[in-house]
């Protein structure tokens, strides 16, 4: 080997110089104005993320920091304030919208009020429950067996029992009725969501109404529901004509003033209950407390006593006195039944009374 | 010209805000038993951006609820973008964006559908409410985070959520109760600079309640300060300041002769260690300074206009009123001396 054939590492150096493509150097990329006359290389993400702290509990395992003033990826953040030129609807489709957000919310809680699982379920479970009379009816008439027929055929009493019974009374509408209209009220005192209803054109009456009228449509919903289908059905079933109808209806009318009385009265007593507490856990508690309560006290007294009038303190048995009356059944207190209808109509009042002080009470700017 | 005004809008071709004032009172009065809450209230507020200041129990809430017509005034009346507070608490809602200081949202709702819902209440149908509500969202930085149930939102995210509440009509006035309550200084920055894109970018305008002075400052160019129920003081805030001007000055040998002379020569004389603050009177405030050096054969080797901060605006206000203040004649009759035109121009009396 010459010395010409002996090369070092600088020959190599210098031939791969010559053979690779030189590469171009790097450019910064082009800088854009973010806002408040700001300038440089937007990272509005990493902005937004470092203002609110987005990766929080998201479960990521590395901490998000500041990228790069040189990145050249990532989202653009362009705080631009766009103008609404639509036109706002008058007071019915303000009131709708609350309706809406209530009722709608018992079936998908998707954009509308988040009712907890445990009260859809209980509504769901209530409701089948009171449409079970009309299985035993179908089974009746399948089998053609009598005792089936007279113990759950349309009647007097089955009717009265069916809205005003001691089994519904005890075991169903209370319960349905303290979950449904507890938090109603309570929790927009909770959370000061009412700052959200009166700092737009909503009326206190108009949110008082509406709560109300969603309330009482939930409760409809299964307690008159039920009813209206039991009485259907029995007559689907049992291939009944005119006459039949001629002479049930009377007390079916009367069975239904009397649901919706039921109806109407345990939303009064709820929604005031609920409009003096913060949370749903008190009104819930106090409503089922004042229609248990009110019938134990008013049984002890009649147990001890012998005397039967302050079943007049109790909403259940009032409604139930009215009832009987109402559906022509022999009445089981020994008082007449307006009195029971005027402790009614004084039930309702007062609950009325102090649900709409108590609305009034609600702050916008502090509870 | 930080303000742009802004233009005639919708609403049921109701004429839209007055050039001149957002904001306009006549002598309210409200009282709550005997307890007096407002206290002849005459209020000018112009398009723009407006902070609103007073310590705890002045009335800053019963105003704010006033300018919404939520309240029955006792007596006394007004207009709210040309709508009469007592009688037209409606339309005047419509048109105000409200965002309040304590939580108002509806914890397991999601983001998007929360700021839907509150469209809905103003009477924006559901098409319309989703879309603004995507717009909003995003414009307050809460894109990526409009499918999360609020519940799961750290304190910005919710004042942020809040402001997309509030903004979703594009209101033609935005209140808010305290917006950076809470935040940290980065998303306290970020609030601060999507108010300001509101009034700046958005000719709208705003009214804000705040207890941090550096917030007002930077947001809003005029104030307005109340106490005790009473206006004590509106207008642009620049011509406030001058309510407490100062000069300042370092002195070199003789600090106490300097003082001494000056306080003589019937000067307010505030002093920490050579740095001397002396209450601007007039133009002959400096002539005064420098014959009491010449006497005291001091030396001065700076003297500057202090540019007093809106802090020590309100400290020097809320000082002077105490706790006895029956009106704020108190104000012009306290020691600091005669203001200047500009202090007066920019100030109106309850």
């Amino acid at each position: 080997m010459t010395d010409e054939d002996k090369f070092g590492l600088d020959d190599l150096l210098e031939d791969a110089q010559g053979t690779l493509p030189t590469m171009p150097e790097p450019t910064p990329p082009p800088s854009e104005a973010e806002f408040m006359g700001e300038t440089g290389v937007v990272t509005g993400k990493a902005r937004m993320e470092a203002a609110y702290g987005t990766g929080e509990g998201e479960g990521q395992g590395t901490a998000i920091v500041a990228q790069s003033v040189t990145a050249d990826a990532g989202t653009i953040f362009h705080q631009i304030y766009r103008p609404w030129r639509g036109k706002l609807n008058p007071r019915w489709v303000r009131n709708w919208s609350i309706l809406r957000h209530h009722v709608y919310g018992l079936f998908s809680g998707k954009g509308h009020r988040p009712w907890p699982i445990t009260t859809k379920l209980i509504v769901l479970i209530v409701l089948f429950g009171s449409l079970l009379p009309i299985l035993s009816m179908a089974m009746s008439t399948l089998t053609g067996v009598e005792v089936l027929k007279e113990l759950y055929g349309v009647s007097r009493a089955n009717l009265w029992g069916h809205v005003l019974g001691v089994f519904h009374n005890t075991c169903c509408w209370p319960l349905l009725t303290a979950l449904v209209v507890g938090g109603l009220i309570s929790e927009d005192r909770q959370h000061g969501t009412s700052a959200i209803y009166f700092s737009r054109p909503i009326t206190r009456t108009d949110y008082t109404l509406m709560k109300y009228i969603s309330a009482a449509l939930i409760l409809s919903m299964v307690i008159v529901f039920s009813y209206c289908a039991y009485y259907a059905a029995a007559i689907l079933l049992n291939n009944e004509g005119w006459a039949y109808l001629l002479d049930t209806i009377p007390f079916f009318l009367g069975g239904l003033v009397a649901a919706v009385m039921l109806v109407v009265t345990f939303t009064s007593i709820g929604l005031g209950l609920s409009s003096i507490s913060s949370g749903r856990f008190f009104p819930a508690v106090a409503f089922m407390g004042i229609i248990y309560g009110s019938r134990i006290l008013a049984f002890l007294i009649q147990l001890l006593f012998e005397r039967d009038t302050l079943y007049l303190i109790s909403p259940y048995d009032n409604l139930a006195h009215v009832g009987q009356w109402m559906m022509g059944l022999n009445t089981t207190y020994d008082f007449p039944a307006a009195w029971s209808f005027v402790a009614l109509l004084l039930m309702n009042g007062i609950s009325l009374y102090i649900l709409i002080s108590r609305v009034n009470s609600l702050e916008v700017t502090r509870e | 010209m930080r303000w742009s005004p802004p233009t005639i809008r919708r609403i049921d071709g109701v004429i839209a805000i007055s050039d001149e004032w957002i904001v306009e009172t006549q002598d309210l009065v409200k009282k709550y038993g005997e307890h007096v809450a407002l206290d002849s209230v005459n209020l000018s507020i112009r398009p723009g951006a407006t902070g609103l200041l007073g310590p705890n129990g002045a009335g800053k809430s019963t105003l704010l609820k006033t300018i919404l017509g939520l309240i029955a005034l006792t007596s006394g009346g007004g207009k709210v973008l040309g709508h009469d507070i007592a009688t037209e608490g409606a339309k005047i809602r419509q048109r105000i964006g409200y965002m309040p200081e304590y939580d108002c949202l509806i914890p397991d709702m999601v983001a998007i559908h929360q700021v839907r819902y509150s469209g809905e209440l103003l009477g924006m149908n559901s098409n319309s409410a989703i879309q603004r509500a995507h717009e909003v969202l995003e414009y307050v930085g809460l894109r990526d985070q409009r499918y999360r149930p609020v519940s799961t939102f750290s304190t910005g995210m919710e004042q942020a959520t809040k402001l997309a509440c509030s903004l979703i009509h594009d209101p033609d006035l935005l209140i808010c109760d305290e917006p950076t309550n809470g935040l940290d200084a980065t998303a306290r920055g970020f609030m601060l600079d999507t108010l300001f894109q509101v009034v700046k970018q958005g000719g709208r305008s705003i009214i804000m309640s705040s207890h941090l002075m550096d917030d007002v400052e930077r947001i809003c160019d005029r104030m307005l300060m109340i106490h005790k129920g009473q206006v004590i003081a509106q207008g642009r805030i620049e011509d406030l300041k001058a309510i407490d001007r100062e000069i300042e000055i370092s002195v070199w040998g003789g600090a106490s002769r300097i003082e001494e002379k000056l306080k003589d020569m019937g000067q307010s004389v505030r002093r920490t260690g050579r740095v001397m603050r002396i209450t601007r009177i007039d133009e002959s405030t400096y002539g005064t300074i420098i014959k009491a050096a010449a006497e005291t054969q001091v030396q001065i080797r700076k003297m500057e206009d202090y540019e007093p901060s809106l802090e020590d605006l309100f400290i020097v206000i809320m000082d002077r009123l105490g706790y006895s203040v029956k009106s704020s004649k108190d104000l012009l009759g306290g020691p600091t001396p005669t203001m200047d035109h500009a202090a007066l121009e920019g100030r109106k009396v309850a």
